[in-house]
């Protein structure tokens, strides 16, 4: 078992803001500044593209979003176009991944892990699909991944659909995959069977812990950057 | 896995192969391995000038991208164009078709100060 931090914010954090907090996070992490660590928010709406950018999988143009309060933002993340936005966990590790540890696959099919095992633990049945990224259940797909490699550090991650409006995901055609429905946590469960954020995010910190067998202690956003002394 | 004895190496998993002053480059065996299938290649511009350890490519499978750093200084002076249609050859021949841009350098120096093959090889997991 290995120690790493997890930091879970209780404000919205900006998706720019998130990107350079990680890059931080990542140089820090590559000179053994801080443990493994975990951050697990959500964004104000906002519409990713991946380090492609095919803006032909948005469906409506960056005017009509922005009216909506829709930025859109290209990603260095792998993976092509999604939303994020309140209702909607991330969690992006910060992980430096040893040379006898998972590559790309096995850090995906861990990824994927968190979600059906937090799906399974309120009673969500989910499932892979074979040549796809991410986590279904029969409604659709309520997980995405996306995430890099910086000399083996991880950044970016995965988003979990709790309770988002699902009308956002309309505007885009959800990781270039035509025809894919998307789904969220209140949909399956019926909006006031739906457990809040803080329960679904504490659940996911306990499934986090089990799949990468981690012991993780708390850590506050403010915290993040500080040199631990016991590395 | 494969480390051929001929070719240079860093410890972010890229090779080098000084053909008369040019240096070719590469992600290794093992590098392609850990990325699994590859769907997307971001490469240099040609005539762009470079120093040691700056990312200049990016590789991507699935959902994971991964950057690619310049073994050495110097100008890359061609791209693997044939890649950007054929991501694959990455995975299929890394040390051969799947090459990624050619750099002239302009401090060869730094190429002594590469990994061998056995240096190279120590980095990598016991099979």
């Amino acid at each position: 078992m290995s120690f790493s931090r997890f930091c879970i914010f209780e404000e919205p954090l900006p998706y720019p803001e998130a990107v350079s907090l990680q890059e931080q996070l990542v140089a820090a992490r590559l000179a053994d500044e801080i443990p493994d660590t975990f951050l697990l928010l959500q964004h104000p709406p906002v519409i990713t593209l991946g380090r492609r950018g095919r803006k032909n999988f948005l469906l409506a143009d960056e005017n009509t979003l922005r009216k909506q309060g829709i930025e859109v933002q290209v990603s260095t993340r792998g993976g092509d176009v999604t939303y994020h936005g309140p209702g909607q966990w991330v969690l992006y590790p910060i992980l430096k991944l040893g040379r006898n540890e998972m590559g790309a696959h096995g850090y995906l099919h861990a990824l994927e892990s968190v979600a059906l095992q937090t799906a399974a633990h309120f009673g969500i049945e989910a499932y892979r699909k074979e040549g796809k990224a991410g986590a279904w259940c029969d409604q659709g797909k309520f997980s995405a991944i996306g995430f890099k490699f910086t000399r083996w550090v991880t950044s970016h991650g995965l988003s979990l659909n709790v309770n988002p409006d699902l009308g956002f995901f309309d505007l885009i055609v959800g990781c270039g995959l035509v025809g894919e429905r998307v789904s969220s946590f209140a949909q399956v469960l019926g909006g006031q069977k739906c457990p809040g954020m803080d329960v679904v995010g504490d659940a996911m910190k306990g499934v986090v812990g089990e799949v990468f067998q981690r012991e993780l202690s708390a850590v506050t956003p403010d915290r993040l950057l500080e040199p631990d002394a016991s590395l | 896995m494969q480390v051929p004895e001929d070719l240079k190496y860093t410890e972010s998993h890229e090779w080098v192969r000084n053909e008369e002053g040019l240096c070719k480059v590469g992600i290794t065996e093992f590098a392609q391995s850990q990325l699994a299938d590859l769907t997307f290649v971001d490469l240099p511009e040609v005539g762009a000038s470079v120093s040691a350890g700056d990312e200049v490519a990016v590789v991507e499978s699935v959902k994971a991208a991964s950057d690619v750093y310049a073994p050495l200084s110097g100008e890359i002076v061609e791209v693997n164009d044939a890649l950007s249609d054929a991501p694959e050859k990455i995975n299929e021949d890394s040390f051969g078709e799947g090459w990624l841009f050619v750099i002239r350098p302009s401090e060869p120096g730094e190429l002594d100060g590469l990994l061998d093959a056995a240096a190279y090889r120590g980095l990598l997991p016991e099979e």
